[in-house]
């Protein structure tokens, strides 16, 4: 789940201004009467626009992408984002109450719930989680106190927090954590659990009042990682009990913040929970908020998200743009977030076309520099990501696979040569009379960004050089949505991400593809390899780090190095900028998730 | 009133007075009404229905954030939650049932009635494009009265301004205009909201051009208006030159443009997609880009609707601007 938000910087292609209509309008001057037989054709065009935009224009709405475990980016920002920071941030007195946090959000999502990086952001707002990640990839309590594992590995038993109640009023005891489970594991319900449990979960049960037992049908080592992101916010009875209707728009939570109003297109406005009282332990303080509210906005274009906070009329902006962030570092504290999970990868088809040839794909990885393309299209602000199974900040990420392929021409001429691909008239080469043409499918405005687009042409260019003929090939998120681009014959590259907080995505990822039982949408180099899966089983299925680690390294090792099915390009990021009065406010490690019930305003003068 | 019927003609309006009585006049535009709305759904419902993928990998790519494809097992419950099972026949003649009762279904993505989603959210885009419109008929007059046929330079200064302004992109403008009045000046707040000094901007961004397309098209017909006997005589008569302008050309002058409004009604909601946007303000434009992206066929297909209702109306609205304008045309 995951993916796709980033829309933002596609504003871009939504700027087309109409002025055709205008045009046929001054035509039409001197005959007009038969307005209704205007209006029937005006009432066509506006389909067809709306009907042509769902095919071919990019959406430019906007929004945000995923994020995951904190890193910090600015040197001089230096605020930690992790509750590991509470030290830094609690020294002084005691904090200030009351107050109202403007938040400056991108994308606004279709529900408050689901399976978009962007609902995670706002379910972590109303409702609390069984378990939370820090920084360091450690598991740390929240609503349960504490888990045990049998020995098998197969039954997890959580204690659950007594005394804590959702915000209508309903208990939030195991019977209700039971129905949360129940609800993610139905695979028609869109959630962003639903995917790490699918090969694993059985059953859950209420032992007692505030003991749950979850019954695995095999080991999975990355269940409490899994469980810490946003999706997995506990929602009150009463909301499954009214529907689908009310789980979009108005779940109920035990969280630190409250719904009071969704005003579509422009905001949510929350208040804090009065007697909030289930904070994460790595929370910077229990109990009830700071702050007594809090307006999330949604402001799709960067130059007025950007204009809000220089402003003051936000105090905190989500996804500092490229060009203000140099200035962001100056005057505000800027946190950086880099997702941990798969990072923006070349997925190489290898079921058919040119990248079916090993010796192919090796002088495609080696045939352009990615590194300096993305320094270059970024500004500095997004870091390159050579190992192409998982992001730097995955725990149990393989740090030795970032420098595969460094940017050698000569070496990509020679292999093929050698693999039989000879230069052509126009530079391009040629293989029994058939061109090399790469077709690299991308969603653009969605998945890929502007900035990342500009990195794909930058490559495009030095590919051309050593004789690919790429075409790159923009697809629009309906195209994506409908499965348009997901089947071996679409493409031979694409390029995407999987925002996860556990190395365990490599099973999401790589389950076999063609199985006849259960096919993997995910797997888009289309490479089945049962060593591979049974490795990335092993290390999911064992209780013991190390053992965990050996298998995800080897696994990490066999798609980026010794098949070359995917080549990392960059990281996938997110970002904040607060206000120098605004203390307190951090990046949860999971997703990226921003956290506002620990912020508290300074006082005059201060920060 | 009445008394400069007869010399017209010239003024290129190619419209035939009609003499059908009230009633059965009503009657055929209600018919029509009906007809375009009809149609409207029923091009949007195969228009949709025709796009590659299907519906229930969509809604379960759109719900779990993916881009696979499903196999049949798993798009089954969806299929028959959403009645894709059915023939296709089936399913339109289930919508347009629908919406014979006013019920224009459910959302996929944010599972609320289409209608309660619409009505929730229509209301600042209206608010906008209303005023916008007003806006751009009052700079659109006033830069006809004031520079048409006057001395050479005032009149190309007006002119050009119009093809200028006529051409200006929404979103250069709506940034511009944001940047300088909003970041830079500080006058008029970033996030505009539904608020009246948040209106302003977004209100200008769509009036500037439309105004310049609006005084383009009435310059024209002011000038030949200017030169018509009636004029002269009016003139004659001692009649001052702002009243003749304003009394007597502008009446004969602004009927084209006023044609066009109920048109440009519709084409501003268009542009309200992008002010929107750019100026963080509620409203059905990006709901629509939403819509459409991720393929909610039951709300594109009302926000269709509603756009194609809103042309009928202002449509009828024209009619009646006409018929007060134009004594010639009153039944």
């Amino acid at each position: 789940m995951n993916r796709q938000d980033k829309t933002h910087s596609s504003s871009q292609t939504q700027r087309t201004p109409n002025r055709s209509a205008f045009a046929l309008c001054r035509n039409s001057r001197g005959k007009v009467r038969t307005h209704l037989v205007v209006a029937a054709a005006a009432a066509m065009a506006l389909v067809l626009a709306v009907a042509l935009s769902a095919c071919g224009g990019s959406s430019a709405t906007g929004a945000g992408g995923s994020s995951a475990s904190a890193s910090g980016s600015g040197t001089d920002s230096g605020n930690v984002a992790g509750a590991e920071a509470a030290a830094t941030v609690s020294v002084d007195s005691k904090p200030k109450q009351g107050g109202t946090i403007y938040y400056a959000h991108e994308q606004e999502t279709p529900c408050l719930t689901g399976g978009w990086v962007q609902e995670a952001f706002i379910e972590r707002q109303y409702a609390d989680e069984l378990v939370s990640q820090t920084k360091s990839g450690k598991i740390v309590p929240w609503l349960a106190t504490s888990w045990d594992t049998s020995k098998d590995g197969l039954v997890w038993t959580f204690h659950l927090k007594p005394g804590v109640k959702f915000t209508n009023g309903e208990p939030l005891n195991a019977k209700a954590v039971v129905q949360n489970f129940e609800y993610w594991s139905d695979p028609s319900n869109g959630n962003g659990v639903v995917p790490y449990l699918a090969n694993y979960y059985k059953s859950a049960k209420a032992l007692d009042d505030t003991t749950v037992q979850v019954t695995l049908s095999k080991p999975y080592a990355p269940l409490l990682s899994s469980l810490s992101q946003g999706y997995d916010g506990i929602i009150a009875p009463a909301t499954y009990a009214k529907g689908t209707e009310a789980i979009c728009n108005e779940p109920i939570g035990s969280g630190p913040w409250i719904i009071d109003k969704w005003t579509h297109g422009q905001n949510i406005t929350f208040s804090r929970n009065p007697n909030y009282n289930s904070a994460p332990a790595n929370a910077l303080h229990q109990g009830p908020a700071y702050a007594e509210k809090l307006v999330w906005s949604f402001v799709a274009d960067p130059t007025t998200r950007y204009g809000s906070l220089t402003t003051g009329q936000s105090n905190v902006i989500y996804d500092v743009p490229a060009p203000d962030w140099a200035a962001a570092q100056e005057n505000y504290e800027v946190q950086q977030y880099i997702t941990p999970g798969r990072p923006l990868t070349l997925d190489l088809n290898m079921a058919q076309g040119p990248f079916s040839e090993k010796p192919v794909r090796e002088a495609f990885a080696y045939g352009a520099d990615r590194k300096a393309a993305v320094e270059s299209a970024f500004e500095g602000k997004v870091p390159y990501n050579g190992n192409g199974a998982l992001s730097k900040s995955t725990p149990m990420q393989d740090a030795g696979l970032e420098e595969l392929w460094p940017f050698n021409q000569e070496k990509a001429e020679q292999l093929l040569d050698q693999a039989g691909w000879k230069v052509g008239s126009n530079g391009i080469r040629e293989k029994d009379g058939k061109p090399l043409n790469i077709k690299l499918v991308y969603g653009a405005g969605s998945l890929i960004t502007t900035e990342g687009a500009t990195v794909l042409e930058d490559l495009q260019s030095q590919w051309k050089e050593v004789g690919f003929n790429v075409e790159l090939k923009p697809a629009t998120l309906t195209q994506l949505f409908s499965g348009e681009y997901s089947t071996p014959d679409k493409y031979d590259a694409t390029i995407g991400y999987w925002t996860s907080p556990t190395a365990g995505v490599l099973l999401i990822v790589w389950k076999p593809w063609d199985s006849k039982t259960e096919p993997n949408g995910n797997d888009q180099s289309f490479y089945d390899n049962p060593h591979l899966v049974d490795l990335i089983e092993k290390g999911n299925e064992s209780p013991d780090p190390a053992e965990q680690k050996k298998n995800y390294y080897a696994a990490q090792e066999i798609v980026t190095k010794e098949q070359v099915a995917v080549v990392g390009v960059y990281v996938q990021e997110t970002s904040i900028a607060v206000e120098k009065n605004l203390h307190g406010v951090w990046l949860e490690a999971s997703q990226g998730e921003p956290v506002f019930s620990d912020a508290y305003f300074g006082s005059e003068g201060e920060g | 009133m009445g008394t400069f019927a007869e010399t017209p003609g010239t003024t290129a309006i190619g419209v035939k007075p009609r003499r059908a009585p009230w009633l059965k006049r009503i009657a055929w535009r209600v018919l029509a009404a009906i007809f375009v709305l009809w149609a409207a759904a029923t091009f949007t419902f195969f228009v949709q229905e025709l796009l590659p993928g299907s519906k229930a990998t969509l809604i379960l790519n759109q719900e779990h954030g993916t881009q696979q494809t499903y196999s049949a097992k798993e798009l089954k419950p969806v299929e028959e939650r959403y009645g894709f099972d059915e023939p296709v026949t089936t399913q339109y003649f289930n919508y347009i049932k629908g919406l014979a009762h006013g019920d224009l279904g459910t959302s996929y993505q944010q599972h609320k009635p289409v209608l309660t989603i619409i009505s929730e959210e229509v209301g600042p885009t209206i608010v906008l494009t209303v005023t916008s419109l007003i806006l751009a008929w009052i700079f659109a007059l006033a830069t006809i009265l004031l520079t048409a046929r006057r001395k050479r330079a005032v009149s190309a200064l007006g002119s050009g301004w119009e093809i200028f302004s006529a051409g200006l992109p929404y979103y250069w403008l709506g940034v511009i205009l944001l940047v300088v009045f909003s970041i830079e000046l500080k006058i008029f707040p970033v996030q505009g909201g539904t608020s009246v000094e948040g209106l302003v901007l977004p209100a200008l961004t769509l009036a500037i051009p439309l105004a310049g397309f609006i005084g383009q098209v009435t310059r024209d017909e002011f000038e030949k208006v200017l030169d018509q006997p009636f004029v002269t005589s009016a003139r004659a008569r001692g009649m001052g030159d702002l009243a003749v302008r304003v009394k007597h050309v502008l009446r004969h002058a602004v009927l084209p443009a006023v044609t066009l409004s109920g048109w440009a009604l519709g084409a501003l909601i268009s542009g309200a997609v992008i002010v929107e946007t750019v100026f963080a303000r509620p409203g059905i434009g990006q709901m629509i880009v939403t819509a459409a992206t991720n393929r909610d066929v039951p709300l594109v297909s009302g926000v269709v609707m509603l756009v194609a209702f809103i042309y009928v109306i202002s449509n009828i609205l024209v009619d009646v601007a006409y018929a007060i304008i134009d004594p010639r045309l009153r039944g």
